[in-house]
């Protein structure tokens, strides 16, 4: 009796063991609500502080409406440990920074050993990339927040196990001269980048950056309707919205931008008419590219017209006039990603599906309806579910009711 | 001469044909053996290459070439004219037009390719080539009795000769840095390239970088990685936007250069099996015959005798 007792003991302590690690505990869960990010009590503390703190980041995550994985690894990322996925982050430049929060010169000296530093005018260059794709230009793949350092993903090693990634070297190297060897038609060592090693090259360097930081680029305002005259004969003009595209229809500097260098609007660097702007010609087709990429360019008159265009308007345009709540939504939302848009109807229950009986409050439309019609089917007063239409009474009544002569209900909110 | 008619003959010729034949298929076979599944190679990215040539110093300065100061190199007018390696610049740059965007010019470096079933080996007769495990292609200069059969053997003419030298001329062409490598340095050329256009590592690495750029860059590169299939491969191999004949790059087929000249001469002599066979089979033909004269002479001598039993 006794020996059974040392055994069983040990046996129901062990048995115990195992069912308090086996039975699964409750585990934080995220709501995804409007695209605002919300996590439950353990973590929406820490949540709030941080979006106090990290304004930018949480309006853009808004804004975006992106999938967590495309840029966080693990379930739970939190702002000690975000979990950014591996690099290369494939397709994936998200950086939300604005041209003035960054450094004036940056020196580059993290692998000189033939050459002092290279003096970068990080000033000028954000200029000239607010022209262009921004921030995105050179700082590809980053995800939201901080713009994360060159070495974090590039290793400062040629000999290396995983070589699809360039190296440090040629990661700096390739963002410089991406451009440069086509503005200075040069291929070797520039000497304004690179001077050799001296004993003066320290004093050398303090020269340069102090040179380099009073650089600054013209800026030219961000356009906000352009208009060509072109040589087709059923419609000369042709009116591109340069605003509407930024923020009606929020599409990202890089997405036209991706591949503009400086020869886009100057000559070259060595040309007589530096500092003057110049056409450059280019070929029909490139002409089109930047508007074929998203729009259907089968039909010529859509954008060749006798006259200017009017801006966009929905309601014009479509026949569908966007009030109150339509109004303040991205077009993404209702009409989706792909190229060309998806195209919708006018019947609300196309898109909201749980406009039922039951279900919908009449009450935000401003009508309050009474007992006996707050009953009826939606079709009984909308024919066949036409929101669009005035409502009709024939259904029910006789002859002597009609919309908006009688109301069903009372006006008010 | 009973058995061994016209018909037969041919027949014992085929099938001795065959036994040739099957031998060579195994000869060929064992020879890609020795190739190693990690075998290195170089990938070179000509869209991020920008001719600076400071390849071609580097290359010059780890074989103890003479070379002028890196500077020099700078000097885009050599571009003028088409070259070629040499036995002083073991590696050049030439520059080809880019039509998608004039300001860009194509550069592409020309050495030796390293191929998986090297020309220069098969065709050196004292054996002084060498094709290594991890793909690498050298040469041993004490052996070399300077034929210049590799010469013309290499479809890409890539070993040189010191033909302005009158004693102790030698052949030479790109090892990959086969001595550098050893202290586990990167090859010269691969180290000092400022953009990383020439990539460095194993050679199925490098086909799966070269796939996916060139997916993830249509419109940038060509749906060709030369040197995948080119006479058999190759652990040099090229991504462009630009057709490979274009920039003087020799249109190849998929068939390795040694491969029907080596399966005769390898197949005839492999292990001695086929010389044997030929000479067994030649020895059997003879005892044949000479039995079937030796049989008809005891014929004729037996008719002989019954014609004299006869006649006396």
């Amino acid at each position: 009796m006794k020996k059974g007792l040392f055994i069983l003991i040990p046996l129901l302590l062990m048995g115990y063991l195992i069912v308090i690690t086996l039975i699964p505990r409750p585990k934080p869960q995220m709501v995804d609500a409007g695209n605002k990010i919300l996590y439950n009590q353990n973590l929406e503390s820490n949540n709030r502080d941080q979006e106090s703190k990290n304004q930018n980041v949480s309006s853009d995550h808004i804004k975006q409406s992106l999938n967590c994985k495309s840029c966080h690894a693990c379930e739970y990322p939190t702002k000690e440990d975000p979990c950014l996925i591996e690099c290369p982050r494939q397709d994936l430049a998200l950086v939300f920074n604005t041209t003035k929060e960054g450094p004036e010169v940056v020196v580059i000296d993290e692998m000189s050993e033939n050459y002092s530093g290279v003096v970068f005018s990080h000033k000028l260059h954000t200029h000239m990339s607010e022209m262009s794709a921004g921030c995105t230009d050179c700082h590809h793949y980053n995800t939201t927040g901080p713009v994360l350092k060159c070495s974090k993903c590039h290793e400062n090693t040629r000999s290396r196990e995983d070589v699809s990634v360039p190296d440090l070297k040629a990661a700096y190297h390739r963002q410089c001269m991406k451009c440069h060897v086509q503005w200075s038609r040069e291929n070797g060592c520039n000497t304004q980048c690179h001077s050799r090693k001296s004993p003066d090259s320290d004093v050398k360097l303090q020269q340069l950056i102090k040179e380099v930081t009073n650089k600054t680029h013209p800026l030219r305002p961000e356009p906000t309707k352009m208009r060509w005259e072109t040589n087709y004969e059923k419609g000369k003009i042709v009116t591109f919205f340069h605003d509407e595209h930024v923020q009606l229809f929020k599409l990202k500097c890089a997405d036209c931008h991706s591949n503009d260098n400086c020869t886009k609007c100057h000559e070259s660097k060595t040309s007589k008419d530096f500092g003057k702007t110049i056409q450059i010609k280019k070929s029909e087709e490139e002409h089109h590219k930047s508007c074929s990429s998203c729009h259907n360019i089968n039909s010529c008159q859509k954008c060749h017209k006798e006259s200017e265009m009017m801006p966009f308007n929905h309601g014009r345009s479509t026949g569908w006039n966007l009030k109150a709540y339509h109004s303040k939504l991205a077009c993404t939302k209702c009409h989706g990603n792909t190229v060309p848009i998806k195209k919708l109807d006018n019947n609300c229950t196309s898109c909201h599906k749980n406009f039922t009986l039951g279900q919908f409050d009449h009450k935000i439309t401003g009508l309050v309806l009474s007992e006996g019609h707050a009953e009826a089917e939606c079709n009984s007063c909308h024919v066949n579910n036409n929101f669009a239409k005035n409502p009709e009474c024939s259904s029910c009544h006789d002859k002597d009711k009609s919309y908006p002569a009688d109301l069903p209900g009372k006006r008010g909110k | 001469m009973k058995n061994l008619n016209r018909r037969n003959f041919l027949k014992t010729a085929a099938a001795a044909g065959l036994a040739i034949s099957a031998l060579d298929s195994k000869t060929v076979k064992g020879a890609d053996k020795t190739l190693s599944e990690d075998r290195i190679g170089m990938l070179i990215d000509t869209a991020n290459c920008v001719g600076c040539r400071h390849c071609e110093w580097a290359c010059r300065v780890a074989h103890n070439l003479p070379t002028n100061d890196l500077d020099t190199y700078s000097n885009t007018e050599v571009f003028k004219e088409y070259r070629r390696p040499d036995s002083h610049s073991l590696t050049v740059i030439n520059e080809f037009e880019n039509e998608k965007n004039p300001l860009l010019p194509i550069h592409v470096k020309t050495q030796c390719m390293h191929c998986e079933r090297p020309a220069c080996v098969s065709a050196c007769i004292v054996g002084a080539f060498t094709k290594h495990p991890d793909g690498t292609v050298t040469w041993d200069t004490d052996k070399c009795i300077g034929c210049r059969y590799c010469m013309v053997a290499c479809q890409f003419q890539i070993p040189t000769f010191d033909y302005d030298k009158a004693i102790d001329p030698q052949i030479r062409k790109c090892d990959l840095c086969f001595d550098r490598r050893k202290s586990g340095k990167v090859p010269a050329c691969v180290d000092i390239c400022p953009n990383e256009a020439i990539i460095y590592g194993k050679r199925s690495d490098l086909l799966k970088i070269a796939k996916d750029r060139i997916k993830r860059k249509p419109d940038v590169y060509i749906k060709h990685i030369y040197g995948e299939y080119e006479v058999g491969g190759t652990s040099v191999l090229y991504i462009a936007g630009k057709n490979f004949t274009e920039l003087k790059m020799p249109p190849l087929g998929t068939n390795p250069a040694p491969g029907i000249s080596e399966s005769i001469q390898h197949g005839v002599f492999a292990y001695f099996v086929p010389p044997v066979t030929l000479y067994a089979l030649l020895g059997l033909i003879m005892w044949i015959t000479k039995r079937g004269k030796v049989d008809e002479l005891k014929e004729n001598n037996d008719i002989q005798e019954d014609e004299k039993g006869e006649n006396s």
